[in-house]
């Protein structure tokens, strides 16, 4: 089990660490700067800085977890992720302040096209019906096999894969995490939607909404494992690596759409990012924008509907305890 | 299929956002491109592509309802209406137009736009009015 989290550490490192080659070249650190300036001597140093802060946060982290005794083990694979992302967030805060100075101003006018036709969903929108299905399915299969499922069974595991927590054979039991999975894949659905229409016309757009319907495949067949494993005894590691199946090749596939894209970066103002990763602009009507780091889209912060949804996301994960055994 | 017409706007131009807004979707009008009878997007709609507060777009919009080019139904959207060309005293606007032109002239050639390319931009202009 110490080596299944050393990975799952490592690929989290080693994704960190391509933040930077995951966003338009104008882009570095969430500083727009000119398309060539990557290639440059102070360009590379940034990111080579960039990178040996993380490589040394997983190192430190992977032989903290190797080395702790048994009764540190849980203690020390919660610590290490947070202390992965601290690295990380300290030096992205750390280069994005240094090349502040070097920030150009993208100053590209806008267009608006004059239609009054209604937005339309892309087709493969019907997509994010399937996350749903699959948890449906499971619990459809549960009922079925209702009598072969233990009247007890482990719900959650240690750092050592040792189960340390029981649920019994009751509703909440056994479709609690399909319900709770139902809760995610629904405020997800919620942000593709929000996202769709909350955002500029754009063909960055369309790649938005698939991620974040990969997104609801991923937390659907997540909870549908968790489930199922009552009945199938399905190995911890089997549970915690599966997410990595639709994870890895979405961020391949995003990265490549999303780091060299047809269309001009849109104009934000720089001083309307905070950190280079918070956008707050009352003067922008847009939801959501085109972020400046990572893949994908951010909230406009000064939209009161921002709030909402993340207060939402805050109501579906203080339900857990309701919901789950 | 013929393209939708667009309106564009420059965030560092100085010229007010509602103004140029207002600006676009008149000469759009006066060159037939959006005709009595058409439907404006909404005013969340078109803030949103042209990164604007709603209200930026409400006002233009009230603006050329106030001119009598729209009309703005609540719940309804913006509608393109016929308009009633008022009645204009002879001579009266020349003043006016003219000064504004100079303006206009002067502020292009500051920003360094020789004085054959503006003549021939005029003489293209002056050919689009006499279709319209």
């Amino acid at each position: 089990m110490r080596l299944v989290l050393c990975a799952v550490y490592v690929s989290m490192g080693a994704v960190l660490s391509a933040i930077p080659n995951m966003t338009r070249r104008e882009l570095l650190f969430a500083v727009p700067v000119p398309p060539a300036f990557r290639e440059s001597r102070a360009g590379r140093h940034a990111i080579s800085r960039f990178r040996t802060a993380i490589a040394a946060a997983v190192l430190a982290g992977v032989c903290a977890l190797l080395l702790s005794p048994a009764e540190l083990l849980n203690a020390t694979a919660a610590a290490v992720p947070i202390a992965i992302l601290l690295a990380f967030v300290i030096s992205f805060y750390w280069q994005n302040r240094k090349l502040a100075p070097a920030a150009v101003q993208y100053t590209r006018s806008r267009e608006a096209e004059l239609t009054a036709a209604p937005e339309e969903l892309p087709r493969f929108a019907w997509l994010a019906t399937g996350p749903f299905v699959i948890l449906a399915a499971a619990a459809r299969w549960l009922y079925l096999n209702w009598n072969r499922i233990p009247a007890r069974f482990p719900v959650h595991f240690d750092a050592g894969g040792q189960p340390n927590r029981w649920a019994e054979r009751t509703t909440k039991g056994v479709y609690g995490p399909l319900f709770f999975g139902a809760e995610l894949c629904a405020w997800f659905l919620i942000m593709a939607l929000a996202g769709w229409f909350g955002s500029r016309r754009s063909r960055s757009r369309s790649v938005m909404l698939g991620g974040v319907i990969a997104i609801e495949y991923l937390l659907g067949l997540l909870f549908a494992l968790i489930a199922v494993q009552a009945l199938l005894g399905i190995p911890v590691w089997v549970i915690a690596l599966s997410p990595m199946v639709i994870l890895i090749p979405l961020i391949i596939v995003m990265t490549n759409k999303m780091s060299e894209p047809r269309e001009p970066m849109d104009p934000t103002p720089n001083d309307c990012w905070k950190g280079g990763i918070f956008y707050y602009n009352p003067n922008d009507a847009a939801l959501f924008v085109e972020r400046r780091e990572g893949l994908g889209y951010t909230f406009n912060f000064a939209n009161r509907w921002s709030w909402m949804l993340l207060l939402s996301l805050a109501l579906v994960i203080a339900s857990a305890p309701f919901v789950l055994a | 299929m013929a393209q939708n017409p667009r309106i564009r706007v420059d965030p560092v131009s100085g010229i007010p956002v509602v103004r140029q807004i207002a600006d676009s979707l008149r000469v759009l009008f006066v060159e037939g491109q959006l005709v009595p009878g058409t439907a404006l997007p909404s005013v969340r709609r078109v803030a949103m592509e042209l990164g604007v507060h709603f209200n930026t777009v409400a006002e233009a919009y009230r603006q050329l309802a106030a001119e009598g080019w729209l009309d703005l139904k609540h719940g309804r959207g913006a509608l393109v209406v016929p308009r009633v060309i008022p009645a204009v005293k002879n001579g009266a606007w020349t003043e006016d137009f003219r000064n504004r032109l100079r303006g206009m002239v002067a502020q292009m050639r500051s920003q360094g736009i020789s004085p054959a390319s503006i003549a021939a931009e005029l003489r293209a202009m002056a050919k689009v009015v006499t279709r319209t």
